[in-house]
């Protein structure tokens, strides 16, 4: 038994090994963004508003925000950031990441979507 | 920037989300703060023909509505919204044909997100439909009667505010605006022609408007608004008309369901006076009643939704109206202005953008001589 374990290990070492010199790096998996640095989030866009419109978050904390509208095309553009993206027809959705840093991110529609359309805004308060 | 655009299916979310994950840069947001953005121009619209067919009469085709919507941000904190609505597809004198009015010409000073000031042609914020009236957005071919005969829908009028939100979907406006015109109220359409509508109108004593909102629960919206003003600037020094209106709303919108509901009243004082005067002016008592009242309910239901050829949903509405509610001493009110309607019928959107609307209207009165007629109605409505 113990020289059949000799075996085992020795035959996983050079396996490692060959590994290491073929690809440059450990077979094992590579662990993948620790699940609690992502967070995400979902807002629903309507006529005329977003759902939710505040959104507070840990600094750092990396963003999904997915986003679904409930009736026409809408945009979600975050003010000061070159995030500005169309949200599809009712149907369809959106995600886009957002990384935040300590501060207050205001968001809003970038498509007119109606009389209402200037009140589609919300808020992304990141905090350390 | 990952942006990914995707048919809703929760499944898909993960890998989706993954592919994200790995193509993100560390930082995922390219930072633009101290660059003024490049000046944004939009344009917009949406139109809306009507098939109308009273009882008793011949049916009509109406171009009833072609609007165009105008966006300008001159800065990401100043920015310009304009709504020019062509009306009947027809202008000539006298609006015997059509009307070509600026329903909205304003600048919005954005400074906080609880605090930004507006001025210029604005929508009153009262009730569902003054601010929301987008075919595809509502049911029926035609606009609530609440929304036309209590609440004169499309309300809109010069003046200057503040709005904005507060915490987590609490909003509101407060708008100092010019009043209405009481020479122009009648029993049938209440104070609807009172509207100065921006044209050369009369500020001696500005009209103070005001609405809170409450929009943080996913498809609900609770809302409450009020609008008073001293409209009676024609008959000043000997008297005049201080009009009063508050409303409040609900609607619920999910998935397939649509649910909305909306109360509005209006209180006028002097009004035997103001009756007495236009009596004598134009001939005629106008019998314009001191409060006006009017409620509707509304159940709507997508019954096919997410198919290849569109969604369909029928919907049920009841109003109840009355523009004489309450009269002032000395006057009767007429029974025919006291009104009920059944309004039932469906939408088909080929597109969300689109909708091809039918609708039954009953409407009754309270008269035993003069019939309200029923309609049968057929509209086809975009936006752009």
């Amino acid at each position: 038994m113990v020289v059949l374990m000799r075996y085992v290990l020795a035959s996983l070492s050079l396996a490692l090994f060959i590994s290491a010199l073929v690809f440059g790096a450990p077979v094992w998996p590579v662990k993948a963004a620790a699940p609690q640095d992502v967070r995400v989030v979902e807002i629903v866009a309507e006529r005329f508003r977003f759902t939710p419109s505040e959104i507070r978050v840990n600094a750092g904390t990396r963003l999904a925000i997915r986003l679904r509208s409930e009736d026409t095309m809408h945009g979600f553009h975050i003010v000061g950031t070159d995030i500005d993206l169309e949200i599809p027809s009712r149907g369809s959705e959106a995600t886009v990441m957002f990384l935040p840093e300590p501060g207050r991110y205001t968001f809003e529609c970038s498509r007119l979507c109606g009389a209402g359309h200037p009140f589609m805004r919300g808020v992304i308060v990141a905090t350390r | 920037m990952p942006v990914v655009h995707r048919p809703i299916g929760r499944c898909c979310f993960m890998p989706a989300l993954l592919i994200c994950l790995m193509t993100a840069p560390a930082v995922a947001q390219n930072t633009t703060q101290g660059r003024p953005e490049p000046p944004r121009t939009t344009v917009a619209g949406y139109m809306d023909l009507h098939f109308n067919k009273p009882e008793f009469e011949d049916g009509r085709v109406d171009f009833h509505r072609f609007v165009l919507l105008f966006s300008h941000a001159f800065t990401d904190r100043i920015r310009f919204v304009g709504e020019l609505e062509l009306e009947h597809a027809l202008v000539e004198g006298l609006e015997e044909a059509g009307e070509l009015e600026l329903e909205q010409a304003y600048i919005d000073f954005l400074l906080t997100r609880a605090f930004n000031v507006r001025a210029g042609m604005m929508l009153m914020p009262i009730g569902i439909i003054n601010e929301r009236h987008e075919p595809p957005s509502y049911y029926g071919v035609e606009r609530p009667f609440v929304d036309t005969v209590i609440v004169p829908s499309t309300w809109f009028e010069v003046g200057a505010g503040v709005h904005g939100e507060v915490g987590r979907g609490l909003r509101y406006r407060a708008f100092l605006t010019a009043p209405m015109n009481a020479a122009e109220f009648g029993a049938d359409e209440g104070i609807r022609e009172g509207r100065q509508k921006g044209a050369n109108a009369n500020m001696g004593r500005p009209a103070a408007t005001g609405r809170v909102e409450y929009v943080d629960y996913p498809g609900l919206t609770l809302g409450a608004s009020a609008w008073t003003g001293h409209s009676g600037f024609e008959f000043r020094p000997l008297f005049d008309v201080p009009v009063s209106l508050i409303e409040a709303d609900v609607r619920y919108s999910r998935d397939r369901i649509d649910l909305r509901g909306e109360f509005a009243q209006i209180w006028l004082s002097n009004v035997a006076r103001l009756n007495d005067t236009l009596a004598r002016r134009i001939g005629v008592n106008p019998n314009i009643g001191r409060s006006l009242r009017g409620f509707y309910t509304e159940a709507g239901y997508r019954a096919v939704s997410g198919a290849r050829f569109g969604d369909v949903g029928a919907f049920v509405r009841y109003e109840n109206f009355d523009t004489q509610f309450k009269m002032p001493q000395g006057y009767l009110p007429l029974p025919e202005f006291d009104r009920d309607a059944w309004v039932i019928g469906a939408n088909y959107w080929p597109h969300p953008d689109i909708a091809v609307k039918v609708d039954y209207s009953i409407l009754r009165n309270r008269s035993s001589v003069i019939e309200a007629p029923n309609s049968f109605n057929l509209g086809l409505g975009w936006w752009f």
